[in-house]
């Protein structure tokens, strides 16, 4: 018989201990690169104790210690400095539970509270990394935590394998279900939202560059974004991803606008409906669609080719033919664009525009000043004038390095573009737009990306943070906002190929990261395979939203009403519930004893109400003679029923001599109901 | 059938005159004898092995010899063996001490196992060959064997397919304090040994062997034997499961025990009382489970009363 519920003092056998054991470590090893590092050494403390008990050379932690326990671990977390209601002291408090919870498991019952939160404990490793070993490693975990359930239900220990593969059938019998839960389950947005774990987002390009900035990103070989396109993909030196347009020149920093607004405020001053933006526009060449995919980055910025005129997915334009995040990046984001590389932008200036595209910071940098003057008198128009200044970063002796000579703060144009001629993109695009704004050409610094890394066998392009790069726009009558890359002029490989080509006499490429597989040809095609996989589990997996989601149902099913909705869903239940049944064999029909077995059963059931347990080596007889004697008021119809029983069971005459046993035995189970 | 009952109640009395204070035992050894197997007594030295063995054969009526086994004992010498006879100046055998209706094998595990083989053969056949002639023996033939735990110095453990011809295996144990008194009183127990009267002859002995087969058994308690045995072949603790040579034993010896209680028909009870003495020496347990330990665990594990052979399908073994 069964019993309900854990029966008391169930111990946990030696072997489900060790599945323990190993679930603690499971689970706990992917939390410990998140959370803070004393809790760490909490949880390693808990497990070697437990291990030690296990080994029997400890004995379990008394109360006293328990306490103390529970204490360092407050500690621990109180000392970590994380707030309060944050997602992080949500899950080390868990975490905490957890491990002190396995240190005193030793009843069934604590190990399936041990158990249960470990599932849990999975989900919460899902917050910090969505990445596609993440999730295999879920899968490890979950088998892990059940097979130790199953462990944990036995009596007995036993062996690893047949319990390892009970539970991956498990594992495998709820598959479908989960797919089709993933699949077809209504996705709905979050009714409350809980601070992320924002303080492990990588940062890529800011909104505050000074010309050092971009050369320190570019050691980082960190995923920025993955692009796919529809149809060819542009030549290499076309590439130029689009991020931020950097107007205000304080004499060392480029920022978007100056210092007086809030940079919080700044993306929703950016912000400008369609309409607007199209009627900035002139409509000319070609359009471009891609697919892009943005790595978490913490910030609003996004990047683009200029002017996006199509959105799809959740971002808004901005006024300077961008597109801003409507949050910041916590979480990779998904977006279809259109872009018409070749368009006419703001043919007309505004005024507002225009006074920012040509601010100078009042003082320093008299040299440039004087070069400009120079310039200026032997040139003509503004074109030749231009030209003249990207001959000067082609003819004279500049470099382009990763290692540029520090800057003075007053001076930092002149330090550059006159003295030491070292310099990083940045310098190069900051000197020439404080060169054309002493001319009265609008201009202004671009930061984004430029390149990128074709992947073959994903057939998509993915940026790096090391492809960051930064370029000029001037604007120049009847053709709007031009282009101008003054870096090309210094080192070309760095725009038609890459940065490693560019900077390969130097050998600085990724130097601080000795093992970057970034920094190996050989390694590359492993690299690009792992990636692509990366890639396709970002877009089919992770990048399944609502969106994708209703497309999918709509191609599977056509139009959707709720009647329709409701049948399909049924259908689908309905064929995983007959699998099931199927795979469990709960479709065979289940052998029912012999009528005079049935009521024996009620008969025992009858009697364990009244607290006589039969054991199931007791024979009929022996169990109704402790049974008459506990319960003498029911004596006669025990020994009656007993006696029925073992008669019609074992003598294989009594069936022929009595016909009606099978209802003298319901006359004495009657009996023995009606006497309460 | 009423008379031959009320000889076998009498046997039973009058050999718990002799053992006292172990009626189970006495009764499994008669069990033993009417279901026409062999019996095997093992335990320490000084318990009363013997004595039990020698007043079984009084009680039977039947002629017995004793041999008492040593390490220098041959096969001739339980057997026989031809010897030339001047007079006829040919060989004529003469008969060992294993032709007579019950052999005291006393102390088996002591012999080698060329000489324990001898008297097995012996007990498998029911017949001897000796010279190319085969000799059967006298009917009916059974044989009582001692043997002292094998923990003790100087014995030879019999292997698992000669321990199977045994079909039940018992021992003595030491008698509570009541008993003891009263041995030590000295007016029971072995004292009474040479008093015990022939209360059956071989010709009762055999009507009542042919009333064992007539004891009925229902497809309700086969369910459960059947459930015992699986239990004995799939339990984790159990190396080596019961054969159905065992199997056959156990119902036999559980009819026999059904007719010692007078009984026309075997009940759960009956399989219980002989399942650990039919079935603890034939099986081999995991690690250092003794037989009899595995064969009780095995007993309790099982649901006595319901369908299914189990096994496998665990239809009838519940937790």
């Amino acid at each position: 018989m069964f019993t309900k519920g854990f029966p008391q003092n169930k111990n946990i056998t030696h072997s489900a201990m060790l599945w323990l054991i190993v679930v603690q470590i499971v689970v706990t090893l992917p939390l410990m690169f998140y959370l803070p590092f004393l809790l760490v050494l909490v949880l390693i403390f808990s497990t070697v104790w437990r291990i030690r008990m296990i080994q029997g050379r400890l004995s379990q932690p008394n109360n006293v210690i328990k306490v103390v326990m529970a204490g360092l671990g407050f500690a621990a977390l109180a000392s970590s400095g994380l707030p309060t209601a944050s997602l992080d002291m949500m899950a080390s408090l868990l975490l905490l539970g957890f491990a002190y919870k396995a240190l005193e498991a030793f009843q069934q019952r604590d190990g399936v509270v041990v158990i249960l939160t470990g599932y849990i404990l999975v989900a919460v490793q899902f917050l910090y990394s969505q990445t596609m070993l993440a999730a295999l490693y879920g899968i490890f975990s979950l088998t892990a935590l059940t097979s130790a359930m199953i462990a944990i239900q036995h009596t007995k220990s036993i062996a690893i394998k047949p319990n390892l593969k009970l539970a991956t059938a498990m594992l495998l019998t709820c598959l479908p279900l989960m797919i089709t839960l993933f699949l077809f389950a209504p996705r709905f947005s979050p009714l409350w939202s809980f601070s992320l774990p924002n303080n492990h987002a990588k940062t890529g390009i800011t909104n505050r560059i000074t010309p050092g900035d971009i050369a320190n990103l570019s050691q980082s070989d960190e995923l920025a974004f993955r692009v796919t396109f529809a149809g060819e993909h542009p030549p290499q030196n076309k590439l130029y991803w689009r991020g931020l347009v950097l107007n205000h020149f304080d004499g060392s920093t480029w920022t978007q606008f100056p210092d007086e607004l809030l940079p919080e405020s700044i993306p929703f001053r950016l912000y400008v409906n369609k309409h607007d933006l199209l009627s900035h526009l002139t409509r000319k060449g070609y359009a471009q669609q891609y697919e892009i995919i943005y790595e978490k980055s913490a910030q609003p910025w996004l990047f683009a080719l200029s002017p996006v005129v199509n959105i799809e997915g959740d971002a808004t334009y901005s006024s300077d033919f961008g597109i801003i995040a409507k949050q910041n990046l916590f979480e990779p984001l998904l977006l279809k664009l259109t872009s018409l590389p070749k368009a006419l932008r703001e043919a007309e200036l505004p005024h507002s525009v225009r006074k920012l595209a040509l601010q100078l910071p009042k003082t320093g940098n008299k040299k440039s000043q004087a070069l400009a003057n120079r310039l200026l008198q032997t040139t003509s128009s503004q074109q030749d004038y231009i030209q003249q200044v990207l001959n000067l970063f082609k003819e004279e002796d500049y470099y382009y390095t990763l290692h540029p000579p520090k800057l003075e703060h007053e001076n930092s144009i002149d330090g550059f573009l006159i003295d030491s001629k070292k310099g990083f993109c940045a310098h190069y695009a900051g000197s020439f737009v404080y060169m054309m704004r002493l001319a009265g050409i609008p201009a202004r610094v671009i930061a984004g990306y430029q390149g990128g890394e074709w992947n073959e066998k994903g057939s998509y392009l993915a940026v790096h943070q090391y492809d960051a790069h930064a370029w000029t726009e001037v604007w120049l009558k009847d053709q709007g906002w031009v282009r101008l890359d003054p870096t090309a002029m210094v080192a070309p490989e760095r725009v038609e190929k890459n940065l490693q080509a560019a900077v390969k006499g130097e050998g600085s490429f990724l130097e601080k990261h000795m093992l970057s597989s970034a920094k190996y040809q050989w390694l590359s095609g492993l690299r690009k395979q792992l990636d692509a996989s990366q890639y396709k589990w970002r877009k089919l997996v992770l990048g399944y939203n609502e969106n994708t989601q209703s497309s999918l149902i709509k191609q599977l099913f056509g139009e959707i009403s709720a009647l329709k909705a409701a049948l399909i869903s049924l259908t689908i239940f309905t064929i995983i519930v007959v699998f099931w049944l199927i795979f469990l064999g709960l479709t065979k029909r289940r052998q029912h004893e012999a009528k005079e077995h049935q009521l024996y059963r009620l008969f025992c059931k009858l009697l364990e109400k009244r607290g006589i347990t039969r054991q199931p080596s007791q024979s009929p007889t022996e169990f109704s003679q402790l049974a008459a004697t506990q319960l003498p008021n029911l004596a006669t119809e025990i020994n009656r029923f007993s006696e029925l029983y073992t008669t019609l069971c074992y003598d294989p005459d009594a069936k022929s001599k009595t016909p009606t046993y099978i209802d003298d035995l319901k006359q004495v189970i009657k009996s023995i109901r009606r006497k309460k | 059938m009423n008379t031959l009952l009320q000889e076998i109640k009498t046997s039973l009395n009058e050999l718990n005159q002799v053992i006292l204070g172990k009626e189970q035992q006495v009764h499994l050894a008669l069990t033993c004898v009417l279901a026409n197997g062999h019996l095997l007594i093992e335990d320490l030295p000084g318990m009363g092995k013997t004595t039990l063995a020698h007043a079984l054969a009084t009680v039977l009526g039947l002629d017995y010899n004793r041999v008492q086994f040593t390490s220098d004992l041959l096969p001739a010498d339980i057997i026989g063996s031809s010897v030339f006879d001047p007079k006829s100046a040919s060989f004529s055998f003469h008969k060992g001490p294993i032709f007579s209706s019950v052999l005291l094998a006393d102390e088996l595990n002591r012999a080698t196992p060329k000489a324990q083989s001898a008297l097995l053969e012996a007990m498998e056949e029911g017949q001897v060959s000796v010279d190319g002639q085969t000799h059967p023996l006298p009917s009916p033939f059974f044989v009582i064997a001692t043997q002292n735990p094998q923990s003790q110095s100087g014995t030879f453990p019999l292997p698992e397919s000669q321990l199977d011809r045994f079909m039940i295996r018992i021992s003595l144990g030491y008698p509570n304090q009541a008993v003891e008194r009263q041995i030590l009183q000295g007016n029971k127990g072995r004292a009474v040994l040479d008093q015990v009267a022939n209360i059956l002859n071989p010709e009762s002995l055999l009507k009542i062997q042919r009333l064992v087969p007539q004891v009925k058994v229902t497809d309700t308690l086969l369910d459960y034997v059947q459930r015992l045995i699986a239990q004995t072949r799939e339990n984790d603790l159990c190396h080596l499961g019961l054969s159905p040579r065992g199997a056959i034993a156990l119902i036999q010896s559980a009819k026999c025990w059904a007719l010692l209680q007078g009984r026309g028909h075997v009940l759960p009870e009956d399989v219980q009382a002989v399942f650990v003495a039919v079935v603890g020496h034939r099986i081999v347990g995991k690690k250092e489970t003794q037989g009899d330990q595995l064969a009780r665990h095995v007993l309790q594990s099982v649901d006595t009363i319901g369908e299914g052979i189990g096994g496998s399908t665990g239809a009838g073994i519940r937790a």
